[in-house]
């Protein structure tokens, strides 16, 4: 067997046996349950039992980005979380000394999970989209959350000494996210403050639906990999 | 084998390591000594891959280290001063986890009980002492059955028997034809051990030679006597190859008078302190 195939089942039995970061990967299914089935509950309780028109149609489109952002948010942070074990026990640094090399590792701690989760995020939104989206939207989203999350990934293990530092940054590390919801909430000349953010440029195409807005959604997320690799190849060359 | 020329690195703006430069055979045992803190480690990350933004120049094989392909990991061993193991899982599965990264496959159970861990194979490595972390630690290294060998501090922290196991270990694979650079500041381990020797100090080599060349070259033998005279006992030193030239040596001999007598040879560790002016602390 290849090392990376062998090193990636490796990384699937810690998530198994991890019954924390097992129970995360599969949370994202709970929020796609709630956000397709519970909100319109919900609406019909308000407005029957409470007599108050909740009318949450305008942020359906939100609760998407959300779901599609999930999955990948949440694979990424159980695999920052295996990575940060692994650097607690000095296996990264040995790792990288043997045929699986540190992009052998980097491919089955990170590429591997942010490549599943995209399937797993695009499914979801097909199942439980709650604004209908077309299937090319939901393609794209899926890809660029999951981008997004694999350079919060990155960010999450290059900055963290260990993984209890990794568990309290991984909670600040949800402000990335913070641009999903600008475009619902934030007037525009407001909204570029976030221009730096992915997530902003994610929201914006899914609100306005003008492809021309992948070309900075992809920019950012690109130009956020290259000095996250080059920290994380930096604490690597340290173990 | 391994050839270094002009090799500097830096983790800051200041130098780490300046302008090594050093030859290693196939087949020896190279040895590199020094305190802690001194490059050791790094010159060891250098070498195997881990570390590539040095200068100078560093191949193994004519192949420059920095450009080495993932296969060059499969003719390698490394064994980090700290032991890198799965905790939570048990001494054999670990071995056979990092076993299968590899082509070449060894012998688990006789790996496991040539450092006397046969019995421990199933438990947990979280409930390992440091020693036994560092036996298997040290066989997970040679599973593979690598052609050059890194081993960083192989011996610390185990016991005289541990440690004189995991030495005469290391003299098999030597006989195997493998080629060993071990780092240490163990200057018994170094001494017995070793072919060449070099004394790393604040990032550069201050001396290169075979221990025993090291030893001579820098403080000759001497003989150290005792005997009575005027009813008080007197002790005496004389350089080895001046012993023929003592006429006090020569009559106590004459005249069975001496009460004790044996040489002293300088050991590594004096050397290293007379050459670099520190200890191996």
């Amino acid at each position: 067997m290849k090392p990376w195939l062998i090193s990636f089942k490796r990384f699937i039995q810690e998530i198994w046996h991890d019954k924390m970061l097992f129970f995360i990967c599969l949370s994202p299914i709970l929020a796609g349950v709630f956000f397709r089935f519970g909100i319109p509950l919900l609406e019909r309780f308000f407005a029957e039992r409470l007599h108050y028109g909740l009318h949450l149609d305008q942020y359906h489109v939100l609760f998407d980005l959300l779901l599609g952002a999930l999955l990948p948010y949440m694979f990424c942070f159980a695999s920052t979380m295996v990575m940060l074990t692994e650097y607690d026990e000095r296996i990264t640094g040995y790792l990288a000394v043997t045929p699986l090399g540190k992009r052998g590792y980097l491919l089955t701690r990170l590429g591997f999970p942010a490549f599943l989760s995209f399937f797993g995020s695009c499914a979801l939104l097909i199942v439980f989209s709650s604004s209908r989206m077309p299937l090319y939207l939901i393609t794209l989203i899926a890809f660029l959350s999951c981008l997004l999350c694999f350079n919060i990934s990155l960010l999450l293990f290059a900055l963290s000494g260990n993984r209890v530092e990794g568990l309290a940054l991984a909670k600040l590390s949800g402000l990335v996210l913070l641009g999903l919801p600008a475009p619902f909430f934030v007037p525009n000349e407001i909204q570029f403050f976030l221009a730096p953010f992915p997530s902003l440029w994610i929201a914006k195409l899914a609100v306005e639906r003008k492809l021309i807005l992948l070309i900075p959604a992809v920019l950012t997320g690109i130009v956020w990999i290259l000095p996250l690799y080059r920290k994380f190849d930096h604490k690597l060359s340290r173990c | 084998m391994i050839h270094a020329k002009n090799l500097s690195f830096s983790y800051t703006k200041a130098p780490f390591i300046e302008n090594l430069s050093f030859h290693i055979e196939t087949g020896e045992i190279f040895g590199f000594l020094g305190p802690s803190g001194a490059g050791k480690s790094t010159i060891q990350k250098i070498l195997t891959g881990l570390l590539k933004g040095y200068k100078g120049f560093v191949s193994i094989d004519g192949a420059e280290v920095k450009h080495h392909h993932n296969d060059f990991y499969e003719t390698i061993g490394v064994d980090f001063e700290f032991p890198s193991l799965f905790e939570k899982l048990t001494a054999r599965e670990n071995l056979v986890f990092f076993s299968s990264l590899y082509k070449k496959h060894g012998d688990i159970d006789r790996s496991l009980a040539a450092v006397g861990l046969t019995r421990e194979a199933d438990k947990k490595v979280s409930g390992f002492s440091k020693g036994m972390k560092s036996r298997l630690n040290f066989i997970k290294a040679l599973l593979h059955d690598p052609a050059l060998l890194f081993l960083d501090e192989p011996t610390s922290g185990l016991d005289p028997t541990n440690a004189r196991i995991i030495k005469d270990i290391i003299r098999n694979e030597k006989e195997k034809g493998k080629t060993i650079i071990l780092t240490t500041h163990n200057m018994y381990d170094a001494t017995e051990l070793c072919d060449h020797v070099a004394f790393i100090v604040d990032g550069t080599i201050r001396a290169l030679d075979t221990p025993r060349n090291l030893i001579m070259s820098k403080g000759a033998s001497k003989i150290v006597y005792t005997y009575v005279s005027e009813g008080m006992e007197r002790l005496r030193e004389v350089p080895m190859r001046e012993t023929g030239m003592d006429e006090t040596l020569q009559r106590l001999i004459r005249e069975s008078g001496i009460t004790s007598i044996h040489s002293s040879e300088p050991t590594l560790n004096d050397i290293f302190v007379e050459v670099t002016g520190t200890h191996l602390v």
